[in-house]
């Protein structure tokens, strides 16, 4: 796909001002006033602009949002954005310059004798970058604007948000290209015994220098960028989480390559497999039960199938076929523009924070299908990621590097 | 002897306009079009005062003393008077005074921290101007 001149073309397209008039509606419609977002996900979904450091979006009743970072990062942010400096406003530590400060500046205007509804996110989460408003912060702006209502109103977005729109897909679909990119790099380089005398860290190294040359802007994972792991590390019990170590890879062991690329903060994120040199039966074994999960998982999911029914389906399968053990329970985490990473659908589970378990998805949600499948007493492991989207009649991959576990 | 102002006297304002459209080229004002008001609370008398600098083009077009109210600017850089004074005198910097709070600024940080060299400029010329605090 090719970005175009006429922004209506370009395939990668989204009316950030017509998201912006239905976040703007439904805060009408939840009585909220102003609307304060912290979380890196709502500034990456109203923004368009990828804000490393704390940061506010003040969505106004009407009219156009304004945007607050660390001023070191404020330009870029506003020439990233669509919203124009004016806009995108910077905070330091100067007199009336604080972030204090300048919320109050932007939310006061919309509460009417002071008094009305801020909606704020806070709440908690497994991901660390999430962005929740501290406790502080809210002290904060509770003394500062002392007759106003603070309610958590994160479900508006997370609402608007779930279902994908066509240039957030395509997005996600031009990252997840990167990534087969960074793939067939990896592939290449340790074919043949090539992976003699490399490290993880290598491998990590190589596959982003494919990615970054085909357009990703970083390996944007908070879990250490590209994850490799070898021997051992591949199968940790339950484990699901392995930045790159500076191991040396060995033949007769497995290679676990999980790769993340960003492209407009649509985010790539697929983990393919390998043993290296000639493989046992054993880790043959090993490596179809894992392949035939993956499928059987891919052919399960459709609108109207919540991850419970989906995990059953599953496990079942790995029970009758004797290797249920070894099967990680969790078979996705959500995904989104850079920073939603984590929960599934919205915050309505049995557990606050957590995917519901009976979440019915519906036709447009993008997820990762993520399963690990990890034996420690043999060594062995294998993951599989991919950015999948839902449709009415099962799911499409987005990331097409064949699904196999490859001897190399 | 040099004939001294009344700090924040009209006599005063109209020497700083008088100096600043001297010194301060268009070139070094970068071509600048934007107006600042200083704020200056607690005065001696108790009273607040403000001077609004209007630039265009980087001519500095007026400079003028307000008491009660005070004019929109692009830009609103509040005080205490002695802070002010401190500053006009080369005892404080105006950067340290913002940093530690004293000082508060109004207005789009990105675009200050960019005009920052300009006011410096400006408030150089200001500091030659014989001031009775």
């Amino acid at each position: 796909m090719v970005e175009s001149d006429h922004p209506q073309d370009d395939p990668f397209f989204i009316d950030f001002p017509e998201r912006i008039g239905r976040l703007q509606a439904a805060m009408a419609e939840g009585g909220v006033d102003v609307y304060l977002g912290s979380r890196l996900r709502t500034l990456s979904w109203t923004l368009d602009a990828f804000c490393p450091w704390r940061s506010f979006i003040v969505v106004p009743p009407h009219g156009l949002p304004t945007a607050l970072t660390f001023v070191i990062d404020a330009a870029r942010v506003a020439d990233d954005s669509w919203l124009d400096e004016d806009h995108v406003l910077g905070y330091g530590p100067m007199g009336g310059q604080d972030q204090v400060s300048l919320l109050k500046d932007l939310l006061e205007p919309h509460l009417s004798g002071g008094k009305g509804v801020v909606g704020i996110e806070t709440g908690m989460g497994t991901y660390l970058p999430e962005g929740h408003l501290t406790h502080l912060e809210y002290q904060y702006l509770a003394a500062a604007l002392p007759d106003a209502r603070f309610s958590n109103a994160h479900d508006i977005v997370d609402r608007l948000s779930l279902v994908a729109d066509e240039g957030t897909v395509n997005r996600f679909r031009e990252a997840s290209r990167i990534v087969d990119m960074g793939h067939q790099a990896v592939y290449r380089a340790i074919q043949d015994g090539g992976y003699e005398g490399m490290t993880e860290t290598e491998i990590a190294g190589l596959a982003a220098y494919a990615m970054r040359k085909e357009g990703s802007e970083w390996e944007w994972s908070f879990t250490g960028g590209n994850e490799i792991a070898s021997g051992y590390r591949t199968g940790l019990a339950a484990g699901a989480c392995t930045p790159a170590s500076r191991r040396a890879l060995r033949r007769g062991e497995p290679l676990m390559v999980d790769l993340h690329a960003m492209f407009k903060l649509g985010l790539g994120d697929h983990a393919h497999n390998y043993l290296l040199g000639e493989a046992t039966q054993r880790q043959r074994w090993h490596a179809q039960n894992f392949v035939d999960t993956v499928q059987l998982c891919l052919e399960n999911y459709r609108a109207g199938v919540t991850p419970s029914s989906l995990a059953d389906a599953v496990l079942d399968f790995c029970e009758e076929q004797g290797f249920a053990e070894y099967m990680v329970p969790g078979f996705e985490h959500g995904i989104g523009m850079m920073g939603d990473e984590w929960r599934i659908g919205l915050n309505e589970g049995p557990f606050p924070y957590w995917t519901d378990p009976e979440h019915e998805y519906q036709a447009g949600e993008l997820l990762i299908c993520a399963m690990q499948y990890a034996c420690p007493e043999e060594e062995i492991g294998f993951r599989y990621e991919n950015p999948i989207l839902i449709t009415g009649s099962g799911c499409k991959t987005l990331s097409e590097f064949p699904l196999s576990v490859d001897e190399v | 002897m040099a004939e001294r102002f009344r700090y924040l006297s009209a006599e005063w304002a109209q020497e700083a306009g008088r100096r600043l459209q001297a010194d301060l080229t268009p070139e070094k004002m970068k071509h600048l079009t934007s107006s600042m008001l200083t704020v200056y609370t607690d005065c001696p008398d108790g009273l607040e005062r403000a001077v609004y600098y209007r630039v265009v083009e980087g001519v500095v077009e007026e400079v003028s003393l307000h008491e009660r109210e005070l004019p929109e600017a692009e830009f609103t850089i509040t005080a205490g008077y002695d802070t002010f004074a401190r500053i006009s005198r080369a005892e404080l910097k105006a950067r340290a005074a913002l940093m530690s709070g004293k000082m508060t600024l109004r207005g789009n940080l990105v675009k200050a921290l960019r005009l920052a060299p300009v006011v410096d400029r400006l408030n150089e010329v200001l500091s030659t101007i014989p001031t009775e605090y």
